[in-house]
């Protein structure tokens, strides 16, 4: 039951940092997602060769607030954050797995990339088909896909970040 | 620790929904049911079940819902299968596990990360298969209400995983002889709902249902259980 994380986390800390950044960046098609709604994904994530199936649940608003919940296969929340449109990142819940720094520092950057407004050029994205993406940083992956979207204004409390949570 | 929470309590409900017709004890105490439930699944070889699961988070306006099949073999064999929104299978025996996903238009067999947690679940499984009831008095503070449903409700002793889940429940018949529901209730008020529907008792799976290489399609499996007598 107990096992260190921290070697896998090094790498993956190492990994974001050291990507190689694609020629062009990775442009998403116009009007894909619902400016509000949330966004149901099934994620392959891969790094050392070892496949981690998890589940999404992306709200996304208007003024750009993005708040995911990840867990793993059973509804086990692994990771919790919100983006604020102005890029701030609020973690709101970690995990083992996924620690406040990895997804300070790695997640949120891709939540940015796959999903943000603004096309950046350290985001090596491809699309191989109508919702799914597949972001590869070298020593870790993300197989997303869309599974279910769901339009609709979502409370504004989900953007709000709670009291007592730190930046 | 709170995946094998939350399985032991639907592997409780699924051998619940298993047992035979039997009318529980008037009044009973915890214990008396628990026995009770232990002894009327000592006799069943294979439970056939679907379910619905839903993720209430309480920011989210809807529950975020799937559907899915939950077989289990006696000793120690089970499959869970997701179905939609996204198909996985997830397999395993007191000795190995394996998880396949549907993706690009076939089933790919994934290289697993952390395989020990799913395989201490199996574990957990088996123990519970083989009605070894006692062994949640160990961990939990049991509780059990009757009345329309009735309704066991498992408090973990340690603090740390009271701190993840709050209290497990499993909403059955009166009489013991199905489960309605199995539900994981977080202390921020988020909970895990499953319902169980279509439940087959003994039914005969055919060959592969729970194989880890190359499993059967759950739809022949479907057929076989329908079909059966």
């Amino acid at each position: 039951m107990r096992r260190n994380f921290l070697p896998l986390l090094l790498v993956l800390l190492v990994a974001g940092c050291a990507a190689t950044p694609p020629e062009h960046p990775f442009t998403r098609p116009a009007n894909l997602f619902p400016p509000d709604g949330v966004l149901v994904q099934r994620v392959l994530f891969t790094a050392r060769g070892r496949q981690f199936p998890l589940n999404g649940y992306l709200a996304l608003n208007e003024a750009g607030g993005k708040h995911l919940v990840v867990t793993e296969n059973f509804g086990n929340v692994m990771a919790e954050l919100l983006i604020k449109p102005d890029g701030q990142v609020f973690v709101l819940r970690s995990s083992r797995m996924f620690p406040e720094r990895y997804i300070r520092r790695l997640m949120a950057e891709d939540v940015k990339c796959v999903f943000g407004g603004t096309p950046k050029l350290d985001c090596p994205v491809t699309m191989p088909e109508t919702n799914r993406f597949v972001l590869d940083r070298g020593a870790y992956k993300l197989d997303i896909r869309i599974v279910e979207t769901k339009a609709g204004v979502q409370p504004a409390a989900m953007f709000e970040e709670p009291v007592a949570v730190k930046q | 620790m709170k995946i094998t929470t939350l399985l032991l309590g639907v592997l409780l409900a699924v051998k619940a929904v298993a047992a035979t017709n039997e009318v529980a004890p008037a009044a009973a105490g915890s214990q008396a049911v628990l026995q009770d439930l232990q002894h009327k699944m000592a006799s069943v070889k294979t439970v056939y079940l679907e379910f619905t699961q839903e993720r209430v988070l309480k920011l989210f306006s809807d529950p975020l819902k799937s559907d899915g099949v939950m077989l289990i073999a006696r000793p120690d064999e089970i499959r869970w299968e997701t179905t939609a929104p996204y198909q996985s299978i997830l397999l395993g025996d007191q000795k190995t596990v394996a998880q396949f996903e549907f993706s690009d238009g076939k089933w790919e067999k994934l290289k697993l990360g952390f395989p020990q947690l799913l395989q201490r679940i199996m574990q957990q499984m088996a123990l519970m298969n083989q009605g070894k009831l006692d062994a949640l008095m160990v961990d939990y503070t049991i509780t059990v209400t009757t009345g329309d449903m009735t309704v066991l409700t498992m408090v973990p002793k340690d603090a740390t995983v009271r701190g993840m889940m709050s209290s497990l429940e499993v909403h059955l018949l009166p009489d013991l002889s199905a489960t309605k529901q199995v539900v994981m209730n977080e202390p921020n008020g988020d909970l895990t709902r499953i319902t169980f529907h279509n439940e087959k008792r003994d039914v005969e799976f055919p060959a592969k249902t729970f194989d880890q290489s190359k499993p059967l399609d759950i739809a022949a499996v479907q057929t076989a259980v329908h079909n059966a007598p």
